[in-house]
């Protein structure tokens, strides 16, 4: 457990992280470190794009499976671990 | 008709509840007989119709209204031997039965003494029987209704009955069987000698169909009438029209008010529901459907249907999962509907908890993942460059460089990144060692030199991917001044430490603890551990294992060859050198000996012969032994005026080796010559470490206090190719060539290991042994 606490700590203090969020499945967060409105926002956004992708791949081969999610956009890249039970999204600011 | 004697078949519910009809039955003693259906009793019955002959005598209560009828009124017939052939009637209900159940539907029916109310009476069964019987045939629907009791016993019963047309007569029987015992009683007592008369009478016509006519031919009476009638008639019709005495008058009937009603129900409420089955959908549900048939057909339990269904529901698509299930169960039906009923109340899970979904092993894992790639997102340039890879940067580079420049670009370290963490601050680099199999992982050992300033030591694994945090920490009770990695088991790491103690771990595991410690050996070393190294031993000698095992050096003076058995390590004393003081040499006779060993710091193995090892030792000597032979040195060095930090093989050039001391110089030797062929001295500064690049056999990396050389002995013997100098304030301790870039590792006092790219640097095409080996022999020529 202090192991995982120390973990999320030392991805916020990477160069160029905006923040961290995990979700549970009902897009409810569990952990933030932007405010809330922002948090719901990626949360919900995400979660519909992730189920898409995975939809995606799993159409094409339904035993494959999607693992992970960036976007990289012109300002930040957002990265996506989905799992079945949360997400673990984290947003950085590659160029910083 | 009715002269025939019929019987009807009567039920026992029927007679009683039409018992008025009952008055013209007739019991016959021939036989049951049919009465025909079509039979119907007149309605304009003539007043011929007597009462007495329809012997009226079952009917009581009748009976008892009339003043003419006796109950016992009946026709006695009797033929010549006195027998009574009397015609039964052909019903007579049980008086007592009949008073009891006599039927509402008849209750006005309680006079019955007259014609008149017999006829309402009959009247009043017809309507009432027509009535009452819900299955009124047309018989009764027609004009002409048949009154007549039988007809309406039978078709009532017929219809009542079963239509397997039984016929009970029983009840009649009984009644008759009264009637007939009182008869014959009377018989009996009175009239045994009398004689009788007997008159037959035709009994009266029933007329059950009268149909008059309504025409009259012309040669009858009455035609003259019916004329007259029929011209009279006429003229009435045409005086109708303009006369006074008639008059049209119209009628209007009233017309039901309707009503109107009005029903409001509730608006089917209608929802659409859509479903896409996507292909991995179906794939799911296939899966599990599989899973779940097998599981059906093997057990049939409904304790393994439940622990199946709630293995089911972990994944959203429950409903359709469950609709497969059970189409493909083939329980019996009981147990099939308690399925059904499962799972819907199944898909009710309990949300995970936010705090296990934090210690949960795929959190972690995920955290582990986004790490390194947070980190990739940062350090992608450094580790492409570090991998040859073109980077952006790179190109753009390149392209104003060969603009720019007119000569050959000079050859430089660029520095990439550093493996450093806030564990690590503050502490010496002692060794670092790749790890044999995966050359992108690192270990590196913190641990002081000095005696003065000893903590507790720490070994890091570092990983490539992971500049920022060791992969795994590993503390150690005392400085660490040795690692290596073994080549046969890849995720053993051996650490010598400074006092002495041997470890192993497994990098594997997550454990922090060692998985040997050599601190419960009787022969531990009881000084640092200066060097260790997995060496493999092609040659089985005299009963040793073959295989690789491990040899350290250390401060007492002693080359330790340890083996591994089964959790313990144990030191097997089958090669113990002793470094012997030169005593010749040194005047160092007066001191008290304390002891007569001199530590040893470093050594390295032959590179294929791997009997062969040279070692160095505090003083400066550099005595080649052999692993044969534990007492004796082959061959001893001498060249060096203080003590050798580091000894190491040409990994080209079989022959050649290098050491660097702390009398600021670094000696190249030739095995066979006793003498260095080359000295190299570039400050005058100790020289912690010298190791041969993987690559060239000319080059060479050094590290001393104050700066990092790179020297190509193919380009200068006197001075380094490349050198940079260390941050001010911080010693440069240990030095790592990368085996499969151009990269160099340094490690300082700070407890950082800086990664540095050579840059623009090459010795030549090819390993350059041809050149090594001309250096060495122009050298050794000049020297002659």
């Amino acid at each position: 457990m202090a192991e995982v606490e120390e973990t999320l700590k030392r991805i916020q203090t990477h160069k160029g992280v905006i923040g961290t969020i995990v979700v549970n499945a009902e897009g409810i967060p569990i952990r933030t470190t932007l405010d809330n409105s922002t948090t719901v926002q990626y949360a919900g956004l995400l979660h519909q794009l992730t189920m898409k992708a995975r939809s995606t791949v799993r159409d094409i081969d339904p035993q494959n499976d999607l693992t992970f999610l960036r976007i990289r956009s012109k300002k930040h890249e957002i990265m996506v671990a989905p799992d079945k039970e949360y997400m673990l999204i984290v947003i950085q600011n590659p160029s910083e | 008709l009715f002269n025939t004697l019929a019987a009807v078949r009567v039920k026992l519910n029927t007679m009683l509840l039409y018992s008025r009809s009952s008055r013209a039955m007739n019991i016959s003693t021939s036989g049951i007989l049919r009465l025909n259906r079509s039979a119907t009793y007149a309605r304009s019955i003539n007043a011929s119709v007597s009462r007495k002959s329809f012997c009226l005598a079952a009917d009581s209560k009748i009976l008892e209204k009339s003043s003419v009828q006796t109950p016992k009124h009946t026709i006695q017939v009797l033929d010549e031997n006195g027998k009574d052939v009397t015609p039964r009637p052909v019903y007579q209900p049980d008086p007592a039965a009949v008073q009891s159940k006599h039927s509402k539907i008849f209750a006005s029916d309680t006079s019955g003494g007259t014609m008149s109310d017999f006829y309402s009476t009959t009247y009043q069964t017809t309507t009432n029987a027509s009535f009452a019987g819900a299955f009124t045939r047309s018989l009764f629907g027609s004009g002409s209704v048949s009154i007549g009791s039988q007809s309406i016993m039978e078709s009532m019963s017929e219809e009542i009955e079963d239509p397997s047309s039984k016929r009970d007569n029983s009840i009649s029987l009984s009644d008759v069987q009264v009637k007939r015992e009182e008869v014959k009683e009377l018989i009996q007592e009175e009239m045994l000698d009398d004689m009788v008369d007997l008159y037959l009478v035709e009994s009266d016509t029933l007329c059950l169909l009268d149909m008059p006519a309504i025409s009259v031919s012309v040669d009858s009476m009455e035609a003259e009438s019916v004329k007259e009638r029929n011209s009279r008639y006429t003229e009435l019709c045409k005086n109708r029209t303009g006369n006074d005495k008639y008059m049209g008058r119209s009628m209007q009937t009233f017309n039901g008010a309707s009503k109107t009603k009005e029903v409001q129900s509730e608006a089917i409420t209608m929802a659409d529901a859509a479903t896409i089955a996507n292909n991995w959908d179906m794939y799911d549900s296939f899966c599990s459907a599989g899973q779940g048939e097998v599981d059906l057909s093997t057990d049939t339990d409904k304790a393994s249907i439940a622990e199946m269904i709630h293995q089911n529901h972990g994944p959203t698509r429950t409903m359709e999962r469950t609709m497969s299930v059970i189409s493909s169960s083939t329980i019996v039906s009981s147990s099939s509907s308690r399925m059904e009923m499962e799972p819907f109340v199944v898909p009710s899970e309990s949300k995970p908890d936010p705090e296990l979904i934090l210690q949960s092993e795929e959190f972690q894992q995920h955290l582990f993942v986004m790490e390194r790639i947070i980190l990739e997102n940062i350090y992608q340039p450094k580790l492409a460059a570090y991998r040859q890879l073109p980077t952006l940067e790179g190109m753009v580079l390149l392209e104003e460089s060969s603009l720019d420049e007119e000569g050959p670009p000079t050859p430089a370290l660029e520095r990439l990144w550093s493996f450093s963490c806030e564990l690590t601050t503050g502490r010496n680099v002692s060794s670092m060692a790749w790890n044999k199999r995966n050359p992108d992982l690192l270990a590196v050992g913190y641990g002081q030199f000095a005696f003065k300033d000893q903590k507790p030591g720490l070994v890091c694994c570092w990983s490539l991917k992971n500049p920022s945090w060791p992969e795994r920490i590993f503390t150690c009770q005392s400085g660490v001044t040795a690692l290596d990695f073994s080549a046969s088991s890849a995720s053993m790491l051996a650490v010598g430490m400074h006092d002495g103690t041997i470890a192993t771990y497994n990098v594997q595991s997550r454990e922090k603890t060692p998985v040997i410690d050599s601190s419960d050996c009787v022969h531990k070393h009881t000084s640092p551990v200066w060097q260790v190294r997995w060496i493999n031993h092609e040659r089985a000698l005299s009963g040793e294992d073959k295989g690789e095992a491990l040899i350290s050096v250390s401060a007492d003076g002693r080359i330790s060859k340890w083996f591994l058995r089964k959790d313990l390590m144990k030191l097997k004393r089958t090669r113990n050198d002793r470094f012997k003081r030169q005593v010749g040499e040194k005047e160092r006779k007066s001191e008290a000996l304390i002891s007569r060993q001199a530590p040893g710091l470093c050594f390295d193995f032959h590179p294929t012969d791997s009997n062969i090892y040279l070692a160095g030792t505090e003083e400066g000597h550099i005595h080649k032994c052999s692993c044969s032979y534990n007492e004796q040195f082959l061959e001893t060095y001498q060249a060096h005026k203080g003590p050798l930090y580091r000894i190491t093989w040409s990994p080209f050039c079989s022959d050649v080796f290098l050491s660097c001391s702390s009398d600021w110089t670094i000696q190249l030797w030739r095995q066979d010559l006793f003498t260095p062929v080359l000295g190299f001295m570039s400050t005058q500064r100790a020289v912690y470490d010298v190791m041969w690049s993987p690559k060239w056999a000319t080059v060479f990396g050094a590290v001393n206090e104050g700066r990092m050389e790179i020297w190509d002995l193919g380009a200068s013997i006197l001075d380094p190719t490349i050198v940079n100098p260390a941050s001010p304030g911080v010693k440069l301790t240990s030095l790592l060539f990368a085996t499969e870039t151009d990269c160099v590792l340094v490690g300082d006092s700070d407890g950082q290991v800086s990664v540095y790219q050579l840059k623009n640097f090459t010795a030549g095409e090819g390993t350059q042994v041809g050149t090594l080996e001309d250096i060495i022999g122009s050298t050794l020529a000049s020297q002659l």
